[in-house]
């Protein structure tokens, strides 16, 4: 009976914050509804037992959506100032006539969904009957990694033209970063350097700890990747890694790294293994640590690149 | 101990939604994001909670990851302008 009620009352405020989230009228009131949502999410993906999906969005949702909205909200309000162009209205029967459309489309799939029977054998129940080949205990990371490794693979070569893309159409965005934070003795406050002195270990430690478990349980590159990417957003925040228009080769490295090294490791698959993407016998485990390690870089940098809109970081030397 | 578990959270989703009043009143910017900052730390306690009654271990690391990446949104916000960061209704 509780656990009914808890899953309704979540389910509606679900329903309740996204429709508040894009009906109201004050932007900065739907920006931190949306950081709500992010929470809310978290909760209802832990209840549909899928603590993978609740990790990434705790990570994503509150390591860099939400800065990344207040961010955008901070540059959208300076820019307001100084052209105050009529928002493009767009009229109300297109706007009912596309909901109507998608609505109907929706409940379409969802009719034909909901009647389907359910298949017998699940590409689910056969990645979980042959885990013990895989090198690793998490089902989660053995589909990842080994038994789907070129779906992995192509995400994160997705990933890299996206900061690819962005980096061909980006303006240099100043409100990504402190502001007038200038230096550590002009107007920062004093309590940011002891924050970030206790936060940055305990973020390194959680990312770490993150990619070492999803060998064994919920985790993984991604996740880690996330929540490093998380600690960029904030060391960008408070000015302690600068823009620089170009990235370094170090960065260069970090950004291919993850790629090269999995599709590398994949193609002599070719020859000492039994086929491209899969694992030398009895090497499976050390692989997927090291090719994850890679990625979890290969996932972090163009995030905090992204956040920061620009091509590379410096460390600001105080 | 079950139910009692799942009460305890019922109890703390409905104070969440009950304090979305404050996020919608406002009536400045900082009531907006200091309720959504505690709701993090609501939502802490029903994972943990949920972390228990659904033998789920690995929820305690996702409130492990809201509880390191708290901070990441508080400074966020403080770099919203404030003579700017009031909204007009």
């Amino acid at each position: 009976m509780t656990e009914w009620a808890f899953d309704a009352l979540l389910a509606g405020g679900l329903l309740g914050l996204a429709w508040q989230i894009v009906a109201s009228r004050v932007l900065f009131r739907s920006v931190v509804l949306f950081i709500v949502f992010g929470l809310l999410m978290a909760v209802t993906w832990a209840r549909l037992h899928a603590p993978d999906l609740a990790l990434a969005e705790a990570a994503i949702g509150a390591g860099i959506t939400g800065a990344l909205l207040l961010s955008a909200y901070r540059a959208f309000l300076s820019r307001r100032g100084t052209d105050p162009g009529p928002p493009p209205v767009f009229p109300r029967w297109a706007a009912v006539g596309v909901a109507a459309l998608v609505g109907a489309l929706v409940g379409g799939i969802g009719w034909v969904v909901v009647g389907l029977e359910p298949p017998e054998q699940t590409a689910g129940r056969e990645a979980l009957a042959h885990l013990a080949i895989s090198g690793v205990e998490n089902p989660v990371t053995a589909v990842l990694l080994n038994f789907r490794s070129i779906d992995t693979l192509s995400e994160v070569v997705v990933l890299f033209v996206a900061f690819l893309a962005a980096r061909v159409v980006a303006q240099d965005l100043a409100h990504a970063g402190p502001g007038d934070w200038l230096r550590a003795s002009r107007n920062e406050p004093v309590l940011v350097q002891p924050l970030i002195a206790f936060i940055a270990p305990m973020t390194v430690l959680a990312a770490g700890y993150l990619l070492w478990s999803g060998e064994h349980q919920p985790g993984g590159a991604f996740q880690a990747g996330a929540v490093l990417a998380a600690l960029g957003v904030l060391l960008r925040l408070t000015g302690r890694l600068r823009p620089t228009s170009e990235p370094s080769l170090a960065e260069r490295l970090s950004l291919v790294g993850g790629v090269v090294l999995f599709s590398a490791i994949g193609l002599a698959g070719a020859g000492v293994a039994s086929a491209v993407l899969a694992y030398p016998e009895g090497w499976e485990y050390e692989l997927i640590l090291l090719v994850e390690t890679a990625l979890t870089i290969a996932i972090a940098l163009p995030l905090v690149l992204l956040f920061s809109g620009s091509g590379g970081l410096r460390r600001e030397v105080r | 101990m079950t139910t009692f578990y799942f009460a305890v959270a019922v109890f703390l989703l409905f104070n969440l939604l009950a304090g979305l009043v404050r996020v919608h009143r406002g009536p400045t910017a900082a009531d907006r994001m200091l309720s959504a900052l505690l709701f993090g730390t609501t939502t802490v306690a029903v994972l943990l909670l949920l972390a228990e009654v659904m033998a789920l271990p690995a929820l305690r690391d996702v409130a492990l990851l809201f509880v390191v990446l708290a901070a990441v949104i508080a400074v966020a916000f403080t770099r919203v302008p404030k003579h700017l960061g009031e909204d007009s209704e």
